[in-house]
């Protein structure tokens, strides 16, 4: 080897220095690939929305507390690994035993997976010793208009997001670590999103809902670290300074009523034009919506029903959340035989109270409603990032 | 699905994540002399690097660049303890009784990846508890033998009682027998299955065979007791060749297993491969699809995984004793979890356990088979 190498570099240095960049293109291909995964704050809350979702809320079943700090060490542990593209840590190549990592997604790269923690409100209900360490905003999201929750597809005492451009990385990363979690957590529901509908980075493009609508389009981004501060982060010195309070909603889409609905309805139940995004009121999709233009016969361009308009912050005393949610299919629903299809509904916010007062006004005046149904419903806290090797998820809470 | 495929017995073992996690919980106070090995990007040096014969705790702790991250305890190229996936602030113990001899701590991927390590004391008593180890798991795989003699020599029994109901006509009485006779057969079923065709032949499902009309043993008599085809009453009519078979089979196998020895890996596959059962079929409802008496089935696979868990657990223990202390209490959690549904002798009918208490038993098999699919690579 070192001989055939020397060849090539003295004898023939074109094809040497070829050889050289041909070398090193993996290595930034990859790091490109990858999102770093320790940091003040998790990541996959504003990091560029990646392509595709797997979700899963987690019980706890062990009673340890010692059990529940073991698992986090060896999730973060695990997760850490994944996210730079490597296996789970351990042993796969024992012929006696099953290999530590499950193998599917050998060969893969990352693609830009990040794995991101929650803890919900059952956490702190005193098994653990951590009912005095449970922030004031943590508890279950109350009764909201219009909720229709399955109790099998809502809450959990721990969530994890995987996000990835590939489907396989994600769904690897939530299998392994319910593999590791086994003994301690059980699976309590689990979701595959195989589409983004925010955009949370600068440069990305908004994409569609499966309403065929442009979905995100005013969202908070990653580089507005001021609307992230004030909307996003929570700062109050407590182990959760730095993290995020997590909302899913399960949203069902009435799809087949929808696609039978005019167009010119279609637009005013959102408020924006379909094809282009723009707002009733303007002509492209990142015009700012003028909720006060009128029609010549007074009434408003933007329907007093419109989603966009109750969910605006102009509407809402500058209330903002930082969307994140796919678009996803379980295949149909077997009373009907209609697709049991819609947007899994993510949102990171810095108090869920500004969840809960968007969806106050929109559960009841949105002209959405008549087309969807929410079906299942979560809030987690997501601690701050492990600042480093060695910190595990959710430390500060132990200490 | 045999359950002594040939494997290569190497000794590379794994104590996975899981182990790592879990172990951490529930590793008893350290005993013994105490050893402490810092593993860095340049080696792992054991301090102290000598030490007196007995029970040996190590303590790995991490540094560096996370390059290296497992630390294995070596004798004459093999590996008697070791754990992996440390890195920096994630420690991890390991507890060995050790004898005088020479050692040596291996960490891949250091600088300098070998480092010795002496353990004082007689030469005599290392050859001593050398043989020691080696004699429990001799006794392991001789008890095991005779646990699976004593099986089916119940087996034999109690299927000769159900099948001469059967050959009486007797529906009730054949009714009552069935479970009880089954469970002998369930605790040992691996070790069946290793017999060719004789697995099938006695405990066939309707839908394993390519040929409904050659399909025989308990599950085919099961079918004519409970659920005989739309429109017919129940009916043993005709099961009587079935019955004779069925004793025959059993005979077959009773003399086999008289003969047959076991290695300590097989032992601890074969209890997995029963836990297995229990997860793919027991759970399910399939297993006893007429009589629903699946949880006295789901019972014995628990009770014959528990058997040679127990047997191995001496040799294991010295090994890796929290993944002894952890298989113990999940043992306990599977067995408490089905406790709640005794009947009698035996277990009431599956279709009476709701969905949400299926889902909870499927989870406690769970928790039990990730570490049990461990422990082979402890035992080889």
């Amino acid at each position: 080897m070192p001989l055939s190498r020397r060849r090539l570099l003295g004898g023939v240095g074109l094809a040497g220095a070829g050889l050289a960049v041909a070398g090193c293109a993996p290595a930034s291909a990859a790091a490109a690939d990858t999102v770093p995964f320790y940091g003040a704050h998790q990541a996959g809350i504003s990091t560029d929305a990646q392509d595709r979702l797997a979700f899963a809320a987690f019980d706890v079943t062990s009673t340890s507390r010692a059990d529940l700090v073991a698992l986090l060490q060896t999730w973060t542990a695990a997760a850490e690994a994944m996210t730079r593209g490597a296996a789970v840590p351990g042993d796969s190549t024992s012929q006696e035993v099953p290999p530590a990592d499950t193998g599917e997604a050998a060969g893969l790269s990352a693609a830009k997976l990040t794995v991101t923690v929650g803890f919900g409100p059952g956490l702190f209900d005193g098994r653990f010793g951590l009912a005095p360490r449970r922030p004031a905003v943590l508890t279950s999201l109350p009764a909201l208009p219009r909720d229709d929750l399955d109790p099998t597809r809502s809450g959990g005492d721990i969530a994890i997001q995987a996000c990835s451009d590939d489907p396989q990385v994600a769904f690897h990363a939530i299998r392994n670590l319910a593999r590791l979690g086994r003994g301690t957590v059980v699976t309590r529901w689990t979701q595959l999103g195989f589409g983004r509908t925010s955009s949370t980075g600068k440069g990305q493009a908004t994409p569609r809902n499966l309403m065929g609508f442009k979905d995100g389009t005013r969202n908070i981004t990653s580089d507005d670290t001021a609307a992230l501060d004030q909307h996003v982060w929570v700062s109050d010195g407590s182990w959760m300074s730095g993290g995020s309070y997590l909302v899913a909603r399960r949203i069902r889409m009435f799809v087949e009523p929808w696609d039978r609905d005019r167009l010119g309805d279609q637009n005013a139940v959102f408020g924006r034009d379909k094809a282009t995004g723009a707002p009733l009121t303007g002509r492209t999709e990142f015009d700012t919506p003028d909720f006060h233009a009128t029609n010549a016969d007074g009434s408003p361009v933007i329907p007093i029903d419109a989603h966009i308009r109750l969910a605006a912050h102009e509407n809402h005393d500058g209330l903002r959340i930082l969307r994140r949610g796919y678009s996803f299919t379980d295949g149909t629903d077997p009373a009907t035989g209609d697709l049991d299809a819609g947007l899994f509904f993510v949102s990171y916010q810095s108090d869920p109270a500004a969840f809960v007062t968007l969806q106050r006004t929109l559960g009841t005046g949105d002209a959405l409603n008549e087309y969807i149904r929410h079906t299942g419903s979560a809030l987690f806290a997501c601690p701050p990032g492990p600042g480093g090797a060695g910190e595990h998820w959710g430390q500060a809470l132990f200490t | 699905m045999p359950m002594f495929r040939s494997r290569a017995l190497a000794g590379a073992l794994s104590v996975g994540l899981l182990a790592t996690a879990c172990g951490a919980a529930t590793t008893p106070a350290a005993s013994g002399t105490a050893v402490q090995v810092a593993l860095s990007d340049a080696g792992c040096r054991p301090t102290p690097a000598t030490v007196p014969g007995g029970p040996v705790t190590f303590t790995v702790t991490g540094s560096g660049s996370g390059a290296v991250t497992e630390a294995e305890l070596q004798k004459d190229g093999k590996i008697l303890g070791e754990k992996e996936n440390i890195t920096a602030g994630i420690d991890g113990t390991f507890a060995l009784r050790l004898d005088a001899g020479t050692y040596s701590m291996y960490c891949p991927g250091a600088k300098q990846d070998t480092w010795a390590f002496t353990v004082s004391g007689a030469a005599a008593q290392t050859a001593a508890a050398q043989t020691a180890a080696a004699a429990d798991l001799t006794d392991a795989t001789a008890t095991y033998h005779d646990y699976v003699v004593a099986e089916v020599s119940a087996l034999t029994t109690a299927t000769k009682a159900f099948t001469d109901a059967v050959r009486a006509g007797d529906i009730t009485k054949a009714k009552a027998l069935y479970a009880p006779a089954r469970v002998h057969y369930e605790s040992i079923e691996p070790v069946a299955e290793s017999f060719g065709n004789l697995d099938p032949d006695i405990d066939a499902r309707i839908d394993d065979v390519a040929d409904p009309t050659t399909w025989t043993g308990f599950h085919r008599i099961e079918k004519a007791l409970w659920d005989p085809g739309q429109g017919a009453d129940n009916s043993l009519a005709g099961m009587t060749p079935m019955a004779n078979k069925l004793d025959a089979d059993v005979a077959t196998l009773k003399g086999k297993v008289a003969t047959t020895t076991y290695q300590p890996a097989e032992l601890a596959n074969g209890a997995s491969d029963l836990l297995t059962e229990v997860s793919t079929t027991k759970v399910t409802g399939e297993e006893d699809r007429y009589s629903h008496t699946d949880l006295w089935d789901f019972a014995a696979n628990i009770a014959g995984a528990r058997e040679a868990f127990e047997l191995l657990k001496p040799a294991l223990a010295a090994k890796d004793a929290a993944l002894a202390q952890q298989l113990d209490a999940r043992f306990t959690d599977v067995t408490a979890g089905l406790a709640k549904y005794a009947q009698g002798g035996g277990f009431v009918d599956y279709t009476g356990v709701s969905g949400a208490d299926r889902r909870t038993l499927a989870q406690s098999v769970n928790a039990l088979a990730e570490p049990l699919s461990q422990v082979a690579g402890k035992v080889v």
